[in-house]
């Protein structure tokens, strides 16, 4: 036993139980990208919104289905295209002829878990419709304001910027996303495996056998309990000054905000909750940095030619910082 | 031929017109003088004034004045001088070069003063420079931490002094930082500041050593970070874990 002396000060054992269910009905189907699932999980923990990045073909949307899939709540999914119009996600006021009135109908991002796929293939007209939805969990139109109901999370995948037909999405949305995980091409060994058990496989859908381990409430209850997770003032101090050091640092155009600094504060909150913590580490703070700040910040044009990455330019900053110990 | 034949003919149709008016002598009307009756006023010069004035050193126009020039002139004349050869040059000199060896005067004189100010800067200790630069704008947070070194640190005499104070946790921090001291001295681990705890059980390369120290990194992160309340028999325990695993390390 490696820790006789000390027990958590919040019981941890219903959260792990949900971790680990959640984790294994991923494994089912999804080969791999464990840094990944842990923090999907951790998003979903921190009450974040969470956008997924990878070429085609590297189970972005498959994760993000089976995450939702997990959780028995209201779903809904948006495929963005060029052509979409903002009222085709919010929703419009539709004239009802029977009651000579206009009436409100609700587009599909009334939900609890939204998928949307493919998020950068609509333009920023399109794109600006979510700031308000995302940020404030609420959509208003012709005066009326309607709430969103709790859990909210948004789950957007995206090929890189590079990719034909894409867009760059609007700062101000990128950074209402807590993370942006970076899906990479599977080892050799996890390509095989992934060969196999299509090969194996008798039934073309993957997710029909897919049972909801969580509820609505559930996350909510999750989520409350690691918001009141105990951080230590030398560690909120550490996270400031990691996010301070990115508005100064030369290799940077644009720093990121306070916002990032809670989100990377609520981040090390869920993954210390993974790892069966109820305090936070510096450790948990190093290891969500990168995915919290590398699409807040932005490389000077030179950087950027030279083809530095934002994820070295984190690395560099941390390693200008004491650990506080 | 026609042309001319045409100009003939309407020159002697107008003769003809002009031949039958009368002529008239015009008539001229006779001029007459006009007298100015006004009455004129006639001023004086007020000798009083001219008095008041001509006693005032501004209008005492004298030729016995002494035109020697003060050394501040003949500084100066001489300051110039030096330029004159540029100045005026030859006086065959283009217009273009005269021009050129005009503003080059006023460029040296400049320089020589920018010269002066910067030699006069730097003597006070102002960092001229540094107005050019962008200032980094920097965080004032207190970090005692970076204040520490390990190496500096006497840790039994911190550690003795924590526990008779009641300060556990400062005690569990002493004696985690006194077993990272003893690993950097022999060479199982390379401190850093920049390194977390994680960093170093993985430097570690013999597995029971990382084992163990990896449980006393978790009792250190619990009370440290996670401010766990611990009192003289929790700290008892966890000493007696880190003196053995120190014994270890020697």
């Amino acid at each position: 036993m490696e820790n006789e002396n000390f027990e958590n000060r919040t019981d941890l054992s219903k959260l792990s139980t949900a971790v680990s269910q959640i984790k294994y009905t991923l494994a089912q189907i999804i080969v791999g990208q464990q840094d990944s699932i842990d923090l999907l999980i951790a998003g979903i923990l921190a009450d974040g919104h969470i956008l997924i990045e990878g070429v085609p073909g590297v189970a972005k949307t498959l994760t993000a289905k089976l995450i939702a899939k997990a959780i028995d709540a209201r779903y809904s999914r948006i495929q963005f295209t060029p052509d979409l119009m903002p009222s085709d996600i919010l929703g419009t006021s539709v004239f009802n002829p029977k009651s000579t009135e206009f009436e409100f109908k609700q587009g599909p991002v009334f939900g609890n878990i939204i998928l949307i796929d493919e998020i950068n293939r609509a333009p920023a007209k399109t794109q600006s419709a979510l700031f308000e939805v995302m940020e404030e969990r609420q959509v208003t139109i012709d005066g009326h304001t309607y709430k969103m109901q709790e859990p909210f999370t948004v789950l957007a995948t995206q090929n890189p910027v590079e990719q034909e037909g894409t867009y760059r999405l609007p700062e101000a949305q990128l950074d209402r996303f807590l993370f942006k995980i970076e899906i990479k091409y599977p080892t050799l060994e996890e390509e095989i495996a992934i060969i196999t058990r299509q090969h194996q496989q008798k039934t073309t859908d993957q997710l029909t056998h897919i049972q909801p381990v969580l509820s609505a409430g559930d996350i909510i209850a999750l989520r409350q309990q690691v918001r009141s997770f105990h951080v230590e003032a030398k560690l909120l101090e550490f996270t400031a000054k990691i996010i301070h050091e990115t508005r100064n640092h030369k290799s940077l155009f644009l720093g990121g905000s306070p916002r990032a600094s809670l989100a990377m504060i609520n981040a090390a909150k869920a993954i210390a909750a993974i790892k069966g913590r109820d305090f936070i580490t510096p450790d948990d703070i190093i290891y969500v940095a990168a995915p919290v700040l590398r699409h807040r910040i932005m490389l000077t044009p030179d950087k950027e030619m030279e083809g530095v990455s934002p994820d070295d330019v984190v690395a560099q900053i941390i390693q200008k910082i004491e650990v506080p110990r | 031929m026609l042309r001319l034949l045409c100009t003939i003919i309407f020159a002697l149709f107008v003769h003809a017109g002009n031949a039958s008016a009368p002529f008239v002598k015009p008539v001229k009307a006779p001029l007459t003088l006009k007298m100015d009756t006004a009455s004129v006023n006639v001023r004086h010069l007020d000798t009083a004034a001219i008095t008041a004035h001509s006693k005032q050193p501004e209008f005492q126009y004298r030729d016995d004045i002494d035109t020697t020039p003060s050394w501040w002139d003949r500084f100066w004349r001489w300051f110039w001088n030096l330029f004159k050869p540029i100045k005026f040059g030859k006086h065959d000199m283009s217009p273009f070069l005269r021009a050129l060896l005009y503003f080059l005067q006023y460029l040296l004189l400049a320089a020589g003063l920018a010269a002066v100010v910067f030699l006069v800067l730097k003597l006070m200790g102002i960092d001229m420079l540094g107005i050019f630069r962008r200032k980094s704008m920097s965080a004032n947070l207190p970090f005692t931490e970076s204040l520490e070194n390990i190496h500096d640190i006497n840790f039994d005499d911190e550690i003795e002094r924590a526990v008779s104070q009641h300060n556990y946790r400062l005690a569990v921090r002493m004696l985690y930082l006194k077993c990272l001291k003893q690993l950097s001295d022999a060479n199982l681990i390379k401190w850093q500041i920049d390194k977390t705890n994680s960093t170093y059980i993985d430097e570690l390369t013999n597995a029971d050593q990382r084992r163990l120290f990896r449980s006393l990194t978790l009792q250190f992160e619990y009370v440290w970070y996670g401010e766990f309340a611990i009192d003289g028999q929790t700290f008892k325990n966890i000493n007696t874990v880190f003196q053995d695993f120190n014994k270890g390390i020697a």
